[in-house]
């Protein structure tokens, strides 16, 4: 029987599938597919504006728990976030994929983005932390002819109007790539060879100025990514940074993959293209969760059940023309109105977001799926990242930190509650 | 100021408007076009993308059926590249009871709409998703047609014929002259949208083919022209459900035809009478109305993936009439403003459908030369558009391309396979001010994203090639160091082959352009774009549609971050174009407060 039945694996629910491992439970982690970390940008933001005066937060630790008391970051408090992120790049640390915390141990950075905008992020992959626009160097952007996700003299012409010093270079594509498709992905398979890199290096070598330095689009390898990225920046003799592209995230896909290593490690075990279609609760217990596969249904057992679906985008709730909104595995009690009306504002990037997108599942503070008067809806089931109510991720920058603390968190709150591993 | 001269000034860059420079300039005539937005910008890119066979009216409204019929087996020959051979179907389904069916067989024989009745078993096996419990089909000579393309050629063959036609210039005022009772109209001040600049444009005669904006133009003149506004919505769906247009066979109502076009499906349409062409709200329960008729004629549809909502406005007009919108002619309308309100120099014309748009070119252009005195017989109905030889549209024309010619690697939409050829051809060959010109050039960002992957693309792009002209890049393909600003090219415009990807393999011939780059930052195309992709995506998000937003915004907000680029809340002056609609929801006003 099964200590723990993660749903989902994306951030949250690799989080906690981690977490648990290592603290000796048996876990298993089933999901549909992928999750969104091989979309975003492989940062590990935690705040970047304020929800509703879209304020750029400097410290985002300390701004965390001044946000509503419905929060997620509320929930968990400062000292659960603080522990759980530090866990976290201790992994990634382990794995050799490397997320240095800053000097300040609550500051953001603010990296440059694929257009030239200044993003900020918490925990930045080491390959991403030369583009801190606060260092003086001056940036030397090189893209390459015909990359159809990375623009470098776009970039240069909004940096420059924000007040950085940077400069725009383009080298030849083929010098990378012979390939008819021009995906991030393969390009950065086809930088792993030596001699790739070196060609690369070369090249750069040329461009360069003293004192400078480079931002490229973020395709310095897969799983060969540490060498790629240390021989480039010895042989180049320049700081190298990568800026992340439009999906499919390269950065994402090494995060994913040191994730997966980890709980291999750990003894846990992740099963893909497994949708959760059905479930058993006697009570308030949850027996089974059961999921499709290509031969048969297969239901699996465990004492707990973790639902980390993510939000929208990673499938968590389905909606329809209605306007019935609803959480896919458990139908459980949501915040979302039933009214389409009532989901969206007329401007896309309105500051204070899509009203859609900040619903979620209601939560007590050991993340608990809970009715509208606060009690548990089963005794065995939790729910962290995306899913959850009262935040809007993606808007206020803060996808990556509620995943991982809250899944971290919830885990271990599940393990003291019932002494399941122990 | 700079004044023009010319012979006839068409106002309206519609499928009417080019229609009627392109007959003009074919007669002989100098002809200048003025257009205040883009081309097709107004209903003519707004409609479903039906060739009506006349089938529809043959009961309701026959002088509308005996037009379109004619003008369909026209348009097959002179803009056969905008047209797919689908067919078309009236189906009886079980709630279309009573003795329509016979009445339709009998009026299609006497408008001569070739009209065959076949097995529904027949029509099923053709369109498998169709209900199954329908009791007669009828098939028609219906196709789709595209309606953005159509446009760009008849304007492309008026410019090779002589004709002047000046996108995103706006017609202030007409100029007149004369009394009360004796007024002629000389022509119009008008005003460059990109540069501010304004001038006049004096011509012996005015047409005015400004469709649901004709009672505007009309006042300019000093008369009263009531056209009766019918916005019609229609719902395009994810996945081409059909391959043959299927209508109801009834009496025309509200959504009760799907017509496949390209990649989706349409279903159409509502008809309300609206106050206002520029205001197009989409109501919720228009969106219902929709999927819920379109279950009749496909079960299950309304389960299906929906790609977005969109509304036009039908510029109908009736002399005298009072009725509802959906109960006024389809016809052509000619004004001779000259023996209706004694102002001479001045026609409209207006009505009709698409279908007819050339019929409607050739009775005001007969009506113009009456009124200046000269015989010219009209020539559209045998001279065709550029690009015919490349033959009738269909569905697999541009994924062949891209396989046949390895250009993979160079998709910058992957949902409508626009390549960066493609792109820059469209970019250089017509006026491009906004991204949403591309879409209706080349069908970018009109895909299941929406915009998703392209409008960073297509900003980019345009932002580079505004840069660092190609040239340079060609002359020296090592690493360039950017910092030059290339020089303004004058563009040809040629549109005959804007759509296809192999004929756009090889761009870089073409110099890049810099012509408003001042108003076009990046920046603002990228937000202008998202805009107004997102003003067409609210009445239908749900289910994957809604997925596919949320995606849209993790790359936007957060890995681009470009909510908060610099010039992020700039106004340029083309932004309130994607504004005019107004919104979707109740947020459009407490936005402002």
């Amino acid at each position: 029987m099964l200590d723990l039945l993660v749903i989902g694996a994306g951030l949250a629910g690799l989080s906690a599938a981690v977490a648990a491992a290592k603290a000796g439970l048996n876990v298993r982690v089933i999901a549909k597919g992928q999750g969104v970390t091989h979309w975003h940008a492989g940062t590990l933001d935690v705040l970047g504006y304020l929800p509703l005066t879209d304020a750029p937060i400097q410290a985002p630790l300390a701004a965390s728990q001044t946000l509503p008391p419905e929060h997620p970051y509320r929930l968990l408090g400062e000292t659960r976030l603080r522990d759980a992120l530090a866990m976290f790049s201790d992994w990634l640390a382990a794995s050799k994929l490397a997320y240095p915390s800053s000097a300040t141990p609550d500051q953001n950075l603010w990296l440059p983005s694929a257009v030239g905008a200044v993003r900020p992020t918490f925990l930045a992959p080491q390959a991403q932390l030369a583009g801190d626009v606060s260092r003086p160097e001056p940036m030397l952007i090189v893209g390459f002819h015909g990359l159809r996700d990375f623009y470098p003299q776009w970039i240069v012409e909004n940096l420059t109007k924000q007040g950085y010093l940077a400069r725009a270079a383009f080298l030849p594509l083929n010098m990378i790539n012979e390939l008819l498709e021009r995906n991030n992905v393969q390009l950065a398979e086809q930088l792993e060879p030596p001699s790739a890199r070196g060609r690369l290096a070369a090249a750069l070598k040329k461009l360069c100025q003293p004192g400078e330095r480079i931002g490229l689009p973020a395709i310095l390898g897969v799983n060969e990514h540490l060498a790629v990225w240390q021989d480039l920046q010895t042989e180049v003799d320049a700081p190298i940074f990568e800026i992340p592209t439009l999906p499919p995230s390269v950065p994402g896909i090494r995060l994913y993959r040191a994730l997966q290593q980890q709980l291999m490690a750990a003894g846990g075990r992740i099963e893909m293209n497994m949708e959760a279609l059905a479930f058993k609760a006697e009570g308030q217990q949850i027996q089974w969760v059961e999921t499709a596969t290509s031969a048969r249904p297969l239901k699996h057992y465990a004492k707990n059940f973790l639902l980390a679906t993510g939000g929208v985008l990673g499938g968590g709730f389905n909606s329809d023309h209605t306007g019935r909104f609803w959480e896919t595995i458990f139908d459980l009690p949501l915040t979302v109105p039933q009214d389409r009306n009532a989901w969206f504002r007329h401007q896309f990037l309105h500051p204070q977001g899509q009203p859609v997108f900040s619903g979620g599942v209601l939560v007590n503070d050991h993340f608990q799926p809970v009715e509208q008067n606060g009690t548990p809806v089963y005794n065995n089931l939790w729910a962290v990242g995306g899913v959850l109510a009262h935040a809007d991720p993606i808007r206020e920058r803060s996808l990556e930190g509620i995943a991982i603390a809250t899944g971290i968190s919830a885990t271990q709150g599940m393990i003291a509650q019932t002494h399941a591993g122990v | 100021m700079k004044n023009l001269n010319t012979e006839i000034l068409v106002i309206g860059g519609g499928s009417t408007g080019t229609g009627v420079a392109w007959d003009a300039a074919l007669r002989g005539f100098q002809v200048t076009l003025v257009e205040k937005r883009d081309l097709t910008h107004g209903t003519t890119g707004r409609y479903h993308g039906l060739l009506h066979s006349g089938g529809r009216y043959v009961v309701k409204d026959p002088r509308s059926a005996v037009e379109c019929i004619h003008e369909n087996q026209i348009l097959r020959h002179t803009h056969t590249q905008c047209i797919e051979e689908t067919s078309g179907f009236f189906v009886v389904t079980p709630e279309d009871e009573g003795d329509f069916p016979d009445k339709f067989k009998a009026a299609c024989a006497a408008c001569r709409v070739p009209c065959t009745e076949i097995s529904a078993q027949e029509a099923l096996r053709h369109e498998p998703l169709l209900n199954p419990r329908i009791s007669r089909v009828f098939e028609v000579p219906d196709a789709s047609a595209d309606s953005f393309l159509a446009t760009h050629l008849t304007a492309q063959a008026a410019r090779q014929a002589g004709a002047q036609i000046l996108v995103y210039h706006e017609v202030l005022d007409l100029i007149t002259e004369g009394t009360e009772q004796d007024r002629r109209v000389l022509g119009a001040k008008v005003r460059d949208v990109a540069t501010g600049e304004e001038f006049n444009i004096y011509a012996n005669m005015t047409i005015s083919a400004a469709g649901a904006w004709a009672g505007q133009v009309a006042r300019m003149a000093g008369c009263t022209v009531n056209i009766i506004p019918g916005k019609g919505v229609m719902v395009a769906m994810n996945h081409r459900v059909v391959n043959t247009v299927i209508n109801r066979c009834k009496m025309p109502s509200d959504g009760d035809i799907i017509v496949p076009i390209h990649t989706v499906a349409v279903i159409g349409t509502t008809d309300e009478r609206v106050s206002d062409p520029e205001k197009l709200r989409i109501e919720p329960w228009e969106v219902q109305l929709m999927l819920d008729e379109g279950d009749k004629l496909l079960p299950g549809l309304s389960k299906a993936r929906v790609l977005r909502a969109w509304a036009g406005v039908r510029p109908l007009y009736q002399e005298g009439f009072k009725g509802e919108s959906r109960d006024a002619t389809r016809a052509l309308t000619l004004l001779d403003h000259q023996s209706r309100d004694g102002i001479a120099g001045f026609l409209t014309i207006t009505g009709g459908k698409w279908t007819t748009f050339r019929l409607m070119a050739e009775t005001v252009v007969d009506k113009a030369c009456e009124q200046l005195g000269t015989r010219k017989p009209c020539a559209t109905e045998t001279t065709p558009v550029p690009g015919i030889e490349q033959g009738h549209y269909w569905l697999g024309h541009r994924l062949h391309e891209v396989e046949e010619n390895r250009l993979q690697g160079e998709l910058i939409c992957e949902c409508e396979l626009v390549t960066r050829g493609m792109l820059e051809q469209a970019t250089q060959r017509n006026p491009t001010i906004t991204l949403d010109d591309l879409r209706r050039d080349i069908r970018l960002g009109m895909g299941p994203c929406q915009g998703g992957f392209c409008t960073m693309r297509a900003a980019g792009i345009l932002h580079e090639n505004v840069t660092l002209g190609m040239q340079n890049m060609k002359a020296s393909p090592d690493a360039e160091l950017v910092n030059r600003k290339s020089q303004i090219v004058n563009p040809e415009w040629d549109v005959a082959y804007m759509q296809s990807p192999a004929h756009n393999a090889t761009a870089d011939e073409v110099a890049p352009s810099a012509q408003h780059s001042a108003l076009s930052t990046p920046n603002l195309l990228l937000r202008d774009f998202l805009q107004e992709r997102w003003k067409g995506l609210t009445p239908v998000l749900w289910g994957q549609q809604l997925k596919q937003a949320r995606l849209d915004e993790l790359i936007y907000l957060s890995i681009l971050n470009s909510d908060h680029l610099p010039d992020a809340d700039t106004i340029s002056p083309l932004t309130d174009f994607y504004h005019f609609d107004g919104g979707t929801s109740r947020e459009a006003e407490s936005d402002h407060a």
